[in-house]
């Protein structure tokens, strides 16, 4: 990368974080807790995209490390424990000892025996959560009575205000973003974009991908429980239906939309995904149908995904106008 | 996944509400009620009658005036009987629409998941439906309310009339969630209480089938081979229909065991059983449109026979009884401001077709009497009715505040 480019690219990322942090000042409260949502499923995404973007791997469990996240802070939070943090650092602990116990099994096998495997699994943890009644509530979910303060330096922040929840949660999305593009800036992540490109030639020369797999199914686990502990924190409860099958195929929908190739892509997909709904909803009860609408042409079209042909595209402008010039 | 059940068909009929109150009363500011009930899926009756009741109430509303000079306006939401939808529509509906009021709830796994975050949204909300205790008990708080029987006044008034019926040994079928295993659980506390010596099956031997079950068939047969002779059903919806189907072709209702149906009195599994239901059970409700000849509620079953060509069910009358309950503390407080609200809905006492009902200040449970009746077949409607009607009294089924266990 370029000094300019660098350049660009870093004022862009202030000035986006600057916008989505005087978000609450200009947008309605209503669309304050939208944006919320978008943050932890992009994260959510975002994290799932470390598997199949940048290692090649189509997981259908993640929503199974989701849910073990927001029922980690709900049980937390309900037994006793007040620390927000400390609730969310265990979802966080409890999803990457689940990922490591899954993914073991996972991560010999490819493509669709893997995309199976991740949903047998993902499929169990939603059965624990539906019929351990005592612990889990079953169907009822788990209602989080009360979310306790943060305390920052003697200054106690309620979460109870959906505001200062949207903060929360972008700081919270930050760090975890900041996470994954160190990762996947390092020779690690190159070491994962050479498996999805040809793991038979990188084995040869000597690396492990077997290993290389399940780390990056393990870190996906993390960030998944990470955004699950705040989606359990924002809806104040967690319910079965968040480690469904079905859930899993969110973030696949969010990463496909946005661009599977791009490290922002699952996060504009989300955006897309929620937008596309909210704009839907008041038009008809079947809003589902429409993103299947918009989901052919960006398949078929714009395999790179929405962000990722925007991207290309402004790449390929600025090449075509130096040609021609002297 | 989020789905949006305002069909277009609302949409215009808000519309067309507004064109035509619009030019009587141009200056007031409207009131938003937002309802939150079951609209999709096998338990959907329930919301479809409840909205038809709602509706009823808002053009009544309005035709004399609405509510301190302003009009109602209705905003429907779809909960899918699951609570992160339930409580994306109660988002939806105080963030976006900006709405005055909540109405809602028919599912107690989801009232009791959802209500805890109700005073983040300083709105009230009336529950018409979900009966679960911990409602108005263990998480009640100052936001919600219920006007509705709840479960410990219905399965009181089961217990009352299981002690009379001869049964011995008693044994239950019940959605297997918080519902269910409590309805059992008060049943069995209040019965030893009214008459010792009975007997209970244990936990292994009663039937709690999940929630989307279809086929019936081995929990029935359970029930049949066990050594009990009174069973309590507190199956609803379509579950209910499904059970009293299945168990009506193996035999179950043939008269050898007594069979109560907390929740069997719903027009919505009447209508669709018609005469597949068997007579001469026992069952119970919140309201039964037959049960009292008062002037209120004549009118009320006249209009909504006139509008909508059926009997209003219990689902039905509660959103109809809890906008007009909005009313009268509105009338009461001389506003419509949210607080000022829940301050005279606390003891309200207001006229309903039901009968009077009273909302306790400490719990927000409403004294409503509890109605159970036997299952018959009259010419004259195309459901079954109950005959005879048995009422039991508010102050008889009630808990005590202490016993609710409300601490706000």
């Amino acid at each position: 990368m370029n000094g300019a480019a660098y350049v660009k690219k870093t004022i862009l990322l202030i000035l986006g974080t600057a916008l989505l942090l005087a978000a609450p000042a200009i947008l309605p409260l209503y669309w304050i807790m939208i944006t919320t949502e978008v943050l932890i499923m992009g994260l959510f995404a975002m994290g799932f995209n470390l598997l199949l973007g940048y290692t090649g791997l189509l997981s259908f469990g993640q929503a199974g490390f989701f849910g073990v996240g927001a029922y980690t802070v709900a049980l937390i939070l309900s037994h006793g424990g007040t620390s927000v943090l400390l609730s969310l650092g265990a979802a966080v602990v409890v999803a990457l000892i689940t990922a490591v116990v899954i993914g073991y099994l996972c991560v010999r096998r490819d493509e669709i025996f893997f995309a199976m495997i991740t949903l047998g699994f993902g499929m169990m943890l939603y059965t624990v959560a539906h019929n351990w009644v005592e612990l889990t509530g079953g169907s009822d979910g788990l209602p989080l009575m009360m979310v306790p303060p943060l305390s920052f330096f003697g200054c106690e922040i309620s979460l109870f205000d959906p505001v200062q929840m949207y903060r929360f949660v972008l700081v919270m999305v930050i760090i975890g973003i900041w996470i994954l593009w160190r990762i996947v800036q390092s020779p690690f992540g190159l070491m994962l974009t050479a498996i999805r490109e040809n793991r038979e030639r990188l084995a040869f020369v000597g690396a492990n991908v077997r290993q290389l797999r399940l780390a990056a199914f393990v870190i996906a686990g993390g960030v998944a429980g990470l955004a699950g502990g705040l989606f359990g924190l924002f809806n104040a409860m967690a319910t079965p239906d968040i480690m469904h099958w079905s859930f899993s195929a969110r973030p696949v929908l969010m990463t496909v939309l946005g661009g599977m190739g791009i490290f922002f892509g699952p996060m504009a997909g989300a955006a897309i995904y929620f937008g596309l709904e909210q704009m839907m909803t008041h038009l008809t009860q079947n809003w589902m149908i429409f993103l299947g609408l918009a989901l052919i042409p960006v398949v078929i079209y714009f395999p790179k995904g929405i962000l990722g042909s925007l991207v290309a595209w402004k790449k390929t402008v600025p090449q075509k106008r130096k040609k021609p010039l002297p | 996944m989020k789905m949006n059940k305002r069909l277009p068909v609302v949409f215009v009929a808000i519309l067309l509400m507004g064109l035509v109150f619009a030019p009587l009363a141009p200056a007031a500011t409207p009131v938003k009620i937002g309802f939150v009930y079951i609209m999709s899926g096998p338990f959907s009756a329930y919301g479809q009658f409840a909205k038809k009741g709602a509706e009823l109430a808002v053009a009544e509303i309005n035709a004399a005036g609405g509510i301190n000079g302003h009009p109602v306006e209705a905003y429907f939401e779809d909960s899918t009987g699951k609570p992160d939808v339930a409580i994306r529509a109660f988002r939806k509906l105080v963030f976006q629409e900006k709405v005055n009021y909540l109405i809602g709830l028919d599912s107690s796994g989801v009232a009791k998941t959802v209500v805890p975050s109700i005073p983040q949204m300083k709105t009230p909300l009336i529950i018409t439906h979900a009966a679960t205790p911990d409602v108005t008990g263990s998480v009640c708080n100052r936001y919600v309310f219920r006007i509705s029987v709840n479960l410990a006044q219905n399965v009181k008034a089961a217990s009352l009339l299981a002690a009379e019926t001869g049964a011995t040994t008693w044994t239950t079928v019940g959605p297997d969630y918080a519902f269910g295993h409590q309805s059992w659980e008060y049943f069995e506390k209040y019965l030893k209480a009214i008459k010792p010596g009975m007997t209970f099956l244990p936990k292994d031997e009663v039937a709690f089938p999940p929630f989307k079950t279809t086929d019936f068939s081995p929990y029935i047969n359970k029930v049949m081979q066990s050594k009990a002779d009174g069973v309590l059903v507190s199956l609803w919806g379509g579950n209910l229909i499904d059970f009293v189907r299945q168990g009506k072709e193996m035999g179950l209702f043939n008269g050898k065991k007594q069979i109560l149906i907390t929740l069997g009195a719903a027009v919505e599994v009447l209508g669709a059983l018609k005469d597949k239901m068997p007579e001469g059970l026992w069952v119970g409700t919140r309201y039964w449109f037959l049960a009292n000849d008062s002037a209120r509620n004549t009118a009320f079953v006249k209009a909504y026979h006139d509008r909508y060509g059926e009997y209003p069910s219990y689902n039905a009358h509660g959103a109809y009884g809890a906008v007009y309950t909005y009313k009268a503390a509105a009338e009461k407080a001389g506003s419509i401001d949210k607080e000022k609200i829940i301050d005279a809905l606390e003891g309200l006492t207001v006229e309903l077709p039901v009968g009077k009902i009273t909302i306790r200040p400490e719990d927000h449970q409403a004294l409503t009497d509890a109605c159970w009746g036997k299952t018959a077949a009259d010419p004259a409607y195309p459901i079954r009715v109950l005959k005879p009607i048995k009422i039991f009294k508010a102050a008889d089924v009630t808990p005590s505040v202490t016993d609710a266990g409300c601490k706000k």
